[in-house]
């Protein structure tokens, strides 16, 4: 029996409001704004109210899923990887880095947005990276 | 011994016959409602900042039937608890109070006409702090009734007119519980319009919180467009009182007035 | 202020009691103000706030609650409801500045019909002296 209330920090957009997330017997039942947060201030807007509402969602993905025919299949993280590296690589290698793009996510970290556009740039050696906010 | 001091002296005493209590925790991340159990470090329990703890317990009452909880109830949470068990949202048998006294600076700040549940129901409860009498009602209201219709009317247009429509106010009030709330019905509130469209959704919350708004004021305190709710929510609680005799959060024997026949809650004042 | 202004009426009428009521009028050739949009619900209870709202949201001038009179309910304590409830509308309309004569609650029993023909007049002149809903309601 356990009740408690975790700070994250929200993951919808640049403002970085703190969030309570309200945590029973490890499962999260609500969310409520920290008083004492500088940028939340004891308040949030309706993003930051709902955005625990992916956690348990039952359309979030929990697999790689791999597209065969003309649905998709789960498939393990060996498989999904060793398919990525060998398509991107067939693709740079037949059609050139530039026909190749990367979109990554505010729901990421900063840390995981640099090494994607990394990747993109170092590896790829393309410049063709965006990001959700700018679509 | 300060109030915050008695407070864990007195719940750790408690929680061998307490499945927990709920109350403030203060940690380096800030500090939030928690449930304390027994054997674990009182020295974080604080009183301040305040947060609505009635639907926490109601939630933990909900997942637990059988247990039994404390909590650090301030006059407010007091309020809110008895409203919410008129509702059946909680169970005030299996609930241990601990009352707190606010401070005469704590019920200035929110305008407290009851800052402390040291009287009748709640006699039996320790209650810790010194009672102060209640505070003045907020000055805003009066002033605001000797606005005319047209200056009203301008004065919540403005106000309304900055609501993101957040849903903080319903969010975060102990009373607010109901699964399907006409709130999110695009019946009555228009979908993928902002400002809501005066005066939709202000106005049936404030109906919806007729005979149950305890003026715990976090609802003001949440919005972050800085609207002046709780003006209007006074003045319905006052009505209420005129109109039906009832005043939310005072006595739990008496049952909200606005669903009984007129034998049980009788009109007591004619407004028309 | 149009001179031309004629005001829209919805009126909330229950089924046993004013719905018969107006009924009644119609049959026997009263004269009632064609202003008056009358909605039947089954009992003067059932209309809630939300419903008085949206009248006024959606462009009426005037909103009217009749009911059977106290005690001869059908659902025999369904407007004690409705008398509690809508003078606290009325008070929370005067509170954000709408006028709160446009909302008014009556009785008027299935054997009335010469009242629901006053009563209806009478508002629909008051009404029109308060001009239309969209000078305090954005519509």
């Amino acid at each position: 029996m356990e009740y408690k209330n975790v700070l994250t920090t929200c993951v919808y957009c640049g403002a970085g409001c703190g969030l309570y997330l309200q945590v029973l017997d490890g499962e999260i039942v609500g969310v409520l704004p920290p008083k004492e947060h500088p940028i939340t201030q004891g308040k949030l807007c309706i993003k930051g109210w709902n955005a625990t509402s992916f956690v348990y969602h039952p359309d979030r993905l929990k697999t790689p899923l791999i597209r065969r025919g003309d649905g998709f299949e789960e498939a393990t993280w060996e498989e999904a990887l060793t398919l990525i590296v060998e398509r991107l690589s067939t693709v740079k290698a037949e059609s050139g880095p530039n026909s190749l793009a990367f979109l990554t996510s505010a729901k990421c970290t900063n840390e995981e947005n640099y090494l994607l556009q990394k990747f993109a740039r170092a590896v790829i050696g393309t410049n063709n990276v965006d990001h959700c906010a700018r679509l | 011994m300060n109030t915050v001091e008695e407070v864990r002296a007195h719940v750790a005493d408690r929680l061998s016959e307490l499945d927990g209590v709920v109350a403030l925790r203060r940690t380096l991340e800030g500090t939030a409602p928690y449930l304390f159990r027994e054997g674990e470090d009182l020295s974080r329990l604080v009183l301040e900042p305040r947060y609505p703890l009635a639907p926490v317990v109601s939630l933990l009452q909900k997942r637990y039937p059988e247990a039994r909880f404390g909590i650090v109830a301030r006059g407010c949470d007091t309020r809110a608890l008895v409203e919410m068990a008129k509702r059946e949202q909680i169970d005030l048998d299996r609930l241990y109070l601990l009352g707190v006294a606010c401070t005469a600076e704590e019920a200035g700040e929110c305008y407290c006409a009851d800052p402390a549940p040291d009287h009748e129901p709640w006699s039996q409860v320790v209650v810790i702090g010194t009672p102060v009498a209640g505070a003045a009602p907020n000055p805003m209201v009066a002033e605001y009734e000797k606005m005319s219709l047209e200056e009203r009317r301008e004065f919540w247009q403005q106000q309304f007119l900055k609501c993101i429509k957040c849903y903080g106010c319903r969010n975060i009030c102990p009373e607010c519980f109901c699964e399907a709330c006409a709130l999110e019905d695009p019946l009555w509130v228009e979908r993928g319009v902002l400002a809501p469209p005066f005066p939709m959704y202000h106005l049936i919350r404030a109906m919806h919180m007729t005979a149950r708004c305890v003026a715990c004021r976090q609802c003001e305190l949440t919005c972050p467009a800085h609207i002046p709710l709780t003006v209007l929510y006074d003045l319905i609680r006052r009505d209420v009182g005129e109109l039906l005799g009832y005043i939310p959060g005072a006595n739990i024997a008496v049952a909200p007035p606005l669903s009984l026949t007129l034998e049980e809650a009788p009109v007591q004042a004619r407004s028309e | 202020m149009s001179e031309c202004f004629e005001p829209r009426i919805v009126a909330f009428l229950c089924n046993w009691c004013s719905y018969a009521g107006a009924d009644n009028a119609g049959i026997a050739r009263m004269q009632s103000p064609a202003n008056v949009l009358p909605i039947r619900v089954m009992c003067s209870g059932r209309v809630s706030p939300e419903m008085i709202l949206r009248a006024f949201r959606s462009g009426a001038d005037g909103v009217l609650v009749l009911g059977c009179h106290i005690g001869e309910c059908h659902y025999i304590s369904g407007n004690h409801r409705t008398i509690k409830r809508v003078p606290l509308v009325r008070n929370l309309l005067s509170y954000v500045g709408i006028n709160p004569e446009r909302l008014r609650l009556d009785w008027v029993s299935s054997a009335e019909a010469p009242k629901f023909a006053k009563v209806t007049q009478e508002f629909v002149d008051a009404v029109r002296a308060l001009g239309p809903i969209a000078e305090e309601v954005g519509v």
